[in-house]
């Protein structure tokens, strides 16, 4: 039966926008929050970021690769998925994500190829028979890593880092107008909208980027390097902050011009989202983590590194909750008032196991993180010791064209 | 230059993902897209033929039936077309050319349907107030016993 309050339209009383349309820019949060941290070391030079740069990009990489899934699997015609990009239809607001998306799949797989070329060709070197011919395929059959040819790499990879940061940023921002452009729907409808989903994805994608940071050194053996988790913390806590504020400027405006809808959306806040809202997002995945990342940054010099390490470990965690709850309540919240604006709908529970259901949203999220195995088969992740020109193997016969040469 | 061989590889790569996407955008793009707007032209023309012609106009009608289509142009009921009373000309003439009879609705609800009174019609249409139509009330009474609805009068 359904479960109205207030006065709601006939026919008007379910949630259609599944888990799935929560997890669409969940997911798509991470490739652009991912690419933030890789940015601030390849355009910015911050050098505290080197020992996650490459891990940034693997990941937003990873995360991009899933991030049409959610949409295909709430349509159900996976054929959609590149008929988006191939025909768009420029009256719809999604053909916005077919021309992005594209976009910067393609700007982010040249940056990768050259930030990972001599890797290419270091395994193309030290392979045989089919697997030489994948690596030499992936290569397009140059081997050359003079310094000269390396310098044409980093100043590629500059360029193409220019141009896919604002290229993800759009991507997200863009998820975020979707929303805002609604303007049907007050929970929805304000230009601050595109803003608040590109900052809270910048504080998704540092947060996993401190807990994959953590994973992947503890698999590598390699030692946390401490002023890469305290930069990272401190970015971590400047986003949030920066998030935090502006989804509650958000409120306190429409609660102080008391405007109509506000009528309703005070009930939904209080009501259906009082959990979701008021204690994931505001206290558990806002408030701790702030306090948790204030202390990591204000009393650096304090800490011992474990603790540091822990308690930006926690924020990072309770954070992604956060995000993730910031999305539930915009994406159902906002389908939960009644167009009436006078009632709400039937609360939303998700199912388990259908094509929509919890289980599918947790495969979702594992994806990325299979990709990313995968990727470090493939590829490996970590730059090797001292570069990966550094210490090269003897090449096979044959291997490597007359004119290249290592240094 | 020299050492810029794999930047003009890839370049080339690049233009080919295009030219593929381009290429694929071209097969999947039917031909008659947006002739008459955001979906494929020719798409009007198969539902037309989709779907069998019943309704045919009053021209249709007076190729056969003149004395009829004279009268009713003269009459009140000019605008009203045959075949709202005397069913669609398919049912009349049928797809192999055989005449049948077709099914006339002289129905007291036909003629209320526009000539009940109801206070949001225009105040000079002719409208009955069925509770007291001449003698009284005419609810359910056959209209045509007294109206010629060729040509009408009051």
């Amino acid at each position: 039966m359904p479960e109205i309050t207030g006065f709601a339209f006939p026919n008007d009383i379910h949630v259609t926008w599944s888990l799935m349309i929560v997890m669409y820019p969940y997911i798509t949060g991470f490739v652009a929050g991912s690419f933030i941290v890789t940015s601030l070391y390849h355009l910015f030079d911050r050098q505290e970021f080197k020992p996650v740069a490459r891990l940034a990009m693997a990941t937003s990489f990873a995360f991009l690769l899933v991030a049409s899934l959610p949409l295909q699997l709430h349509l159900g015609q996976p054929q959609r998925g590149p008929f988006v990009i191939v025909t768009p239809n420029f009256t719809s607001a999604m053909a916005g994500f077919g021309i992005l998306y594209s976009f910067y799949m393609l700007v982010l797989v040249l940056e990768l190829w050259f930030v990972w070329r001599q890797e290419i060709i270091e395994r193309a070197r030290r392979s045989r028979g089919t697997k030489r011919a994948f690596y030499a395929a992936l290569a397009l059959g140059t081997y050359d890593t003079s310094p000269e040819a390396i310098e044409i790499d980093h100043k590629a990879i500059k360029i193409l880092a220019g141009i896919c940061l604002p290229a993800a940023c759009m991507l997200h921002g863009y998820v975020g107008f979707i929303f805002g452009a609604i303007k049907a729907n007050p929970w929805w409808s304000t230009p601050l909208m595109p803003v608040i989903f590109l900052l809270s994805a910048a504080v998704s994608g540092i947060a996993l980027l401190i807990l994959l940071y953590q994973v992947h050194a503890k698999l590598e053996r390699r030692p946390v390097v401490a002023s890469c988790v305290q930069a990272l913390a401190s970015w971590l806590w400047f986003f949030l902050i920066l998030t935090i504020t502006l989804e509650e400027l958000e409120l306190i405006v429409m609660a102080y011009e008391k405007s109509e809808s506000w009528l309703i959306i005070s009930e939904l806040l209080t009501t259906r989202l009082s959990f979701s809202y008021v204690t994931m997002q505001m206290i558990v995945g806002g408030l701790i983590p702030l306090i948790l990342l204030a202390v990591v940054v204000l009393m650096n010099r304090y800490l011992h590194e474990k603790v540091r390490n822990t308690l930006a470990t926690v924020a990072a965690f309770l954070t992604l909750i956060q995000v993730f709850s910031m999305r539930w309540n915009i994406v159902i919240g906002g389908q939960l008032l009644s167009k009436s604006l006078r009632g709400l709908r039937s609360p939303y529970e998700p199912e388990i196991f259908g094509r929509e259901g919890v289980l599918v949203a947790i495969a979702l999220f594992v994806a990325p993180f299979v990709i990313l195995w995968v990727f470090d088969r493939v590829l490996g992740i970590e730059e090797p010791e001292g570069g990966p020109a550094a210490n090269p193997p003897a090449a096979p016969p044959g291997a490597a064209p007359a004119g290249s040469h290592v240094p | 230059m020299e050492h810029g061989k794999h930047v003009f590889r890839i370049v080339i790569l690049v233009a080919v993902i295009l030219a593929v996407v381009l290429l694929a955008r071209g097969f999947l793009v039917p031909r008659t897209y947006g002739l008459y707007g955001r979906y494929r032209g020719a798409n009007v023309a198969q539902q037309m033929d989709a779907r069998p012609v019943l309704y045919a106009g009053a021209a249709a009608c007076a190729d056969c039936h003149s004395d009829e289509a004279t009268k009713r142009a003269a009459g009140a009921h000019k605008n009203v077309n045959c075949e709202v009373c005397h069913a669609p000309l398919g049912a009349h003439i049928l797809a192999d050319g055989s005449v049948v009879k077709p099914p006339v609705d002289r129905s007291f609800t036909l003629c209320a349907r526009c000539h009940r009174k109801v206070a949001a019609r225009p105040a000079g249409f002719p409208q009955v107030d069925l509770e007291q139509h001449v003698n009284g009330p005419v609810e359910g009474k056959v209209c045509l016993e007294c109206h010629d609805p060729h040509s009408p009068k009051p």
